[in-house]
């Protein structure tokens, strides 16, 4: 203890002569930083309303609401996040989990008002004056997730090992891949509105994290009895409003459904779908049709007790899956794998029995208690252009026909197909399999009336089609098919520049200048199918009521006007197997009301 | 002369009260009106936090203390129990409001451990940083918050304003100043901003100006030496018995710090050393900690100047929204201002904790070292030897 | 480590050890054994810190799981030991003589957990409830959430929709298979 302690304590004074440190007006002088935590703002045309953001609030904080003037649409919820400040932490792990990254913490943090029910708002619906802020909390970068944006990409055959093949391309997700994939979901939900069978999509995506396939299995069922069908060859709507898509890639759903599918194997289907023993109510249904439409209405149908009858006009189940689609995309033990539980519930097919002409629409009418009717789109439409009768001119679904029955089809060395939707593609490429088995060689163009960007085929088969060596040169509208000494020498066509007018018709305008010459000694038109429905005979026919596009009207239940005829499928909606498989679900339930209480 | 200075050394004669039975046991009868019995909190400005002592006095002597915890008590342990792990790092930091970070890095690093997730390089120099940065806004407020105890405000009110500038520097790294959930499971939540070294230095050279200033107001002060030394002292052999840690421990001679013994992030790339005393009285243990806030500036020093700029600040992991961690059980520790800050974290092997326990430092030190320590000391000095201890009750009671 | 572990092993026939880190290990032991092998650690192999002692509710199993986490701060080693005890009756050997710090543990673990420390002193003392009529909080069967809506009351007006019904009820509410 020495004097020194007792007077360097005195030299704190000389503070009194520095400037003060305290900041004057901090409403003003002191925004929050770059960073901040503070009020909430959301990009509402952004936010799908997914509500990751409330399912992640530790306090509960987050509610989602309907928002006025906000529309509930394919992809978006139509809810938007409500934050109570009562119970917020301003902990930002809503922004960091967002799927659309549209919410955000600005940097304010001083707001003063005297009603407390103020401080309940919803962010970017309730004007506030700090939503300009662009400063604030937002999703950090760069990889900073919360959840996988990159797909687990699907193991498939190289091109070399399948383009002289129909065996299957995809080879489907190992358990491990298939759980990586399914844990990337968020649960939203948003999926479920815009599958048209309205599969419970994140219950058997949480099964298959859970590893319960047979719980999946199950789910499946639920909606849809063609899994493996489905898991193989659907369109896949969902997939295109996913909320992870939007920042990253969408869940691959279909392969998942597919996963689950091929986890069971045929025995087990009864057991663990508990569909043994169901009681017959005496009561029998006809199906015209083994589509998707039609095995969807007669499972269901079986389920409920009736006696189910398809009548099949080829001489295996399947319709479109079968002779439309080719094997190295579904193979047909998969439809059969699907097709066979359906029968084991007692439904019967009756083979090579065409409707209409076989047997007549009221025959069945007189023999069953109700008529499903799913025959679906069979009739090649054509382009009509000059050349069009020539008999190296075809029809794409008349060759897929004929390969699925193992029949010999013409194959020339150069081959055109037009078209640019998924059968065109279908086709282009089974023929490319052919030209590579009988000539070594690839030669075949796919052309369209659609851009590239705009093509109705779905990307991955164009990119497939492009790796097996087939060229796909899209935007050409074809002008007439040339003949010289009666053989094929191409075809000639004109730059598309629109397809549709300002109304939304369909207009095409070409650009005759710019023309383009495409070799060929066989042409393939795959424009699309129109339905055939000669089968409905004029006294039947006078009930059905049918618009001005053609289509027979149905109601919601798909009864028509005649009222123990149902129809689905892709005569009523689609063109695809889901919406069949939904037309033939909700058709079941109607027969089943019509049939107890005669509406 | 001789008498006058007698004055000044007067003691008073302790030897009769309190009354001892024969085997040397107090005899605290409190009817017999010898005795008082004062509170001392909960709501205390002495206090740390919200926690009371209740002291029995004899005359102005303690002889007994009780420390009686509850005030903040939220339950947080078993609310983590129904939480996802990722909603559990905003549910945590409040288990230390001082210094939430080491709650956001022991989360953390017990879900990575049991999931053997490793994180970036960057990320783990960033925790590092966040670490330290904690560590030296609550020594801003310590050090001179132990003269804060003898009415000594100013240094307090230094201490606070440095403070606010390293929240500052919070603010720009992680978005918040008190809580800064910065430290989640697989990383980081941010990379440095532009310039932000620099401002840190700016901020780090304010500081040793202050730790001088501090030095010349508390360190050299007869009247904080005439409080503090041999006051609070904790023998030697108390250590391991009542569990003592930290700086506490480390003005007893004993070199422990969770940094140097069990390294975890960087810390075995820096180069710092660890300082003892063996006073191990209130002016060593504040002394210690003074000398820690040193270390603290240079270690800082030594991330900014090691660190990689930029590169990943988090590993992918599982979807956070339903995230199971494998079945086990793992304790991880750090090193608070406190001292050894460890969580003890049990899986069952779904989405959520089975058990989360924090084990901290005041969770001894605040209850039966405090209780041992007091007995005998003046009332005067129980905030100073309790403040000297560095208690956090909500670590007590989370 | 490896050396203490095992003769552990022989000494207190521990099992389930579990090597979590080269420096923390855990070990099971049965509940009789359980403080004497702690004296042991503590007074021969230096494990003289003891870093915490809590529980684990194993409802479905019907047991509580004690764990004393000790530390060799020379070694720089730990060791958790654990020790299962049946839940409707649980009573443990009081460890408070060893490190006197237990006995606030054991207060808590009476309180939170309603585990029987018998002769720890303040056993019974309220340590941070006041009041608590409930079951013991910490156990699994007490439910927080439950308690927190009986006691306390809703903010009026909130209430939330969840995504996928609200779209069905705006987009397919008649929907037949549904």
């Amino acid at each position: 203890m020495a004097l020194k302690d007792i007077l360097t304590p005195f030299t704190a004074w000389t503070n009194v002569f520095k400037p003060v440190v305290t900041i004057k007006d901090p409403f003003n002088d002191r925004p929050g930083a770059e960073r901040y935590r503070g009020f909430h703002f959301n990009d509402t045309s952004k936010c799908i309303g997914c509500g990751s953001c409330e399912a992640i609030c530790e306090n509960e904080a987050i509610d989602l609401v309907p928002v006025e003037g906000i529309e509930t649409k394919d992809g978006d919820s139509g809810l938007r996040p409500r934050v109570d400040y009562g119970r917020c932490c301003w902990c930002a792990l809503c922004v960091d989990v967002c799927t659309t990254a549209s919410l955000r913490l600005t940097n304010e943090y001083t707001w003063v008002t005297e009603n407390p029910e103020d401080l309940r708002y919803t962010p970017g619906v309730d004007v506030k004056p700090w939503d300009n802020n662009e400063l604030g909390w937002k999703k950090p970068e760069p990889n900073y997730h919360f959840f996988g944006q990159k797909r687990v990409s699907m193991p498939e055959l190289h091109p070399e090992q399948r383009d002289k093949s129909f065996i299957e391309i995809v080879k489907g997700y190992s358990k491990e891949q298939a759980i990586l994939e399914a844990d990337r979901c968020v649960e939203c939900g948003i999926c479920i509105a815009t599958c048209p069978a309205h599969m419970g999509i994140p219950d058997y995506i949480r099964a298959i994290r859970e590893d319960n396939i047979e719980e999946g299995f199950k789910i499946l069922y639920d909606t849809n009895p063609l899994p493996e069908i489905c898991g193989r060859i659907c369109t896949h709507k969902c997939e295109t409003v996913c909320s992870v898509g939007n920042l990253g890639e969408a869940l691959s759903i279909r392969w998942l459904k597919r996963y689950i599918a091929d986890q069971v194997e045929s025995e087990d289907y009864k057991r663990i779908l508990q569909s043994d023993g169901i009681a017959n109510n005496g009561k029998k249904v006809a199906v015209v049709g083994s589509g998707p439409a039609g095995l969807s209405a007669a499972h269901y149908l079986a389920l409920m007790g009736y006696s189910v009858t398809i009548y099949e006009q080829f001489s295996q189940s399947g319709g479109m899956m079968r002779y439309g689609i080719p094997e190295y995309r579904l193979p047909y033990d998969q439809i059969d794998k699907d097709v066979n539980y359906i029968l084991s519930l007692g439904v019967k097919i009756i083979y090579n029995t065409n409707v209409g002409k076989d047997i007549s629409l009221s025959e069945l009418k007189s023999k069953y208690d109700a008529v499903f009717a799913g025959t679906g789109l069979h009739l090649g439409r054509s382009t009509r252009i000059p050349g069009t009768d020539h008999k190296h001119v075809y029809q794409s679904i008349d060759l897929l026909n004929k390969i699925t029955e193992g029949k010999e089809i013409h194959v020339a060395e150069n081959i055109v197909v037009i078209g640019g939707g998924n059968v065109a593609m279908d086709i282009t490429r089974s023929l490319a399999r052919l030209q590579n088995i009988k000539y070594g060689k690839v030669s075949i163009i796919a052309t369209s009336l659609e851009d590239e960007n705009s093509m109705p085929a779905d990307r991955e088969e164009v990119v497939e089609a492009r790796e097996e060596m087939a060229t796909i040169n899209p935007g050409w509208g074809p002008k007439e098919i040339l003949i010289e000494d009666g053989n094929i020498k191409g075809l000639r066509v004109v730059k598309c520049l629109s397809i549709f007018d300002e109304e939304g018709r369909f207009n095409p305008k070409f650009d005759e200048s710019n023309t383009n010459f495409f070799k060929a000694d066989m042409i393939v038109e795959s424009i699309g199918q129109g339905m055939d429905i000669e089968y409905i005979s004029e006294d039947i026919k006078k009930d059905l009521e049918i618009n001005n596009r053609g289509r027979i009207v149905v109601d919601e239940l798909f009864q028509s006007g005649a009222k123990w005829l149902f129809i689905g499928g892709d005569i009523i909606q689609g063109p695809d197997v889901i919406h069949g498989i939904a037309n033939g679900h909700k058709a079941a339930v109607g027969i089943d009301k019509y049939l107890n209480t005669n509406i | 002369m001789e008498k006058i200075k007698n004055i000044f050394n007067w003691e008073p004669d302790r030897s009769l009260y309190p009354e001892k039975d024969e085997n040397g046991n107090l005899i605290v009868d409190l009817s017999s009106q010898k005795f008082t019995k004062v509170w001392h909190g909960p709501n205390h400005p002495g206090t740390t936090g919200n926690m009371a002592i209740e002291l029995t006095l004899s005359g102005d002597e303690v002889v007994e203390a009780k420390t009686h915890v509850g005030y903040l008590h939220r339950g947080f342990e078993k609310l983590m129990e129904r939480r996802l792990y990722i909603q559990c790092f905003p549910t945590c930091v409040r288990m230390c409001v001082a210094e939430p970070d080491y709650n956001e890095y022991l989360l953390a690093r017990s879900v990575e451990e049991l999931d053997n997730l490793e994180i970036p390089e960057t990320a783990k120099w960033l925790r590092t940083l966040v670490l330290e940065m904690a560590r030296l806004q609550t020594l801003l407020r310590t050090v001179p918050g132990q003269a804060g105890t003898l009415s000594l405000g100013m240094g307090v009110q230094w201490g606070v304003y440095l403070r606010d500038l390293v929240l500052d520097l919070f603010e720009e790294l992680t978005g918040g100043r008190v809580y800064h959930m910065y430290i989640i499971p697989g990383g980081v939540r941010g990379l440095l901003p532009d310039g932000f070294k620099k401002r840190m230095e700016d901020v780090l050279l304010k500081i040793e100006d202050f730790i001088v200033r501090i030095d010349n107001l508390i360190f050299k002060n007869i009247l904080f030496k005439k409080r503090t030394i041999g006051i609070g002292h904790i023998p030697a052999e108390w250590i391991d018995k009542y569990g003592v840690v930290g700086p506490n421990a480390r003005a007893a001679g004993f070199k422990r710090d969770v940094r140097k013994d069990y390294p975890y992030l960087v810390y075995d790339q820096l180069d710092f050393d660890i300082a003892t005393l063996t006073d191990s009285d209130v002016y060593a243990r504040s002394l210690i900690r003074r000398q820690d806030l040193i270390t603290t500036i240079d270690l800082i020093r030594q991330i900014m100047a090691k660190m990689p700029n930029d590169g990943d600040i988090k590993s992918p992991t599982p979807n956070v929204l339903h995230w199971k961690i494998p079945k086990g059980e793992v304790y991880v520790r750090s090193e608070s201002s406190r001292g050894e800050y460890g969580f003890y974290t049990v899986s069952d092997g779904s989405e959520y904790p089975r058990r989360i326990n924090l084990r901290g430092p005041s969770y001894t030190h605040a209850v039966v070292l405090l209780e041992k320590l007091l007995i005998n000391a003046n009332i005067a000095d129980v905030h100073s030897i309790m403040v000297s201890l560095q208690t956090c009750p909500p670590e007590i009671e989370r | 480590m490896n050396d203490i572990i095992q003769d552990i092993t022989t000494r207190f026939s521990v099992t389930d050890i579990i090597n979590k880190r080269e420096n923390l290990t855990f070990v099971t032991c049965r509940k009789e054994n359980t403080i004497s092998l702690i004296t042991h650690l503590r007074d021969r192999e230096k494990f003289t810190h003891l870093v915490l002692l809590t529980a684990v509710d194993w409802i479905e199993d019907n047991l509580f799981q004690l764990t004393y986490i000790l530390n060799n701060p020379t070694k720089k080693i730990d060791i958790a030991i654990r020790t299962m005890i049946p839940r409707d009756n649980p009573v443990m050997e009081s460890a408070h003589r060893l490190w006197e710090q237990v006995a606030t543990y054991q207060r808590e673990l009476k309180e939170m957990f309603g585990i029987e420390f018998p002769d720890s002193p303040r056993l019974n003392e309220p340590f941070i409830l006041e009041g608590w009529n409930e079951i013991p909080p910490y156990r699994r069967d007490f439910d927080t959430k439950k308690y927190s809506t009986e006691t306390y009351f809703p903010r009026i007006g909130r209430g939330t929709n969840d995504p996928e019904e609200y779209m069905k009820s705006k987009l397919y509410p008649n929907d037949p298979t549904k």
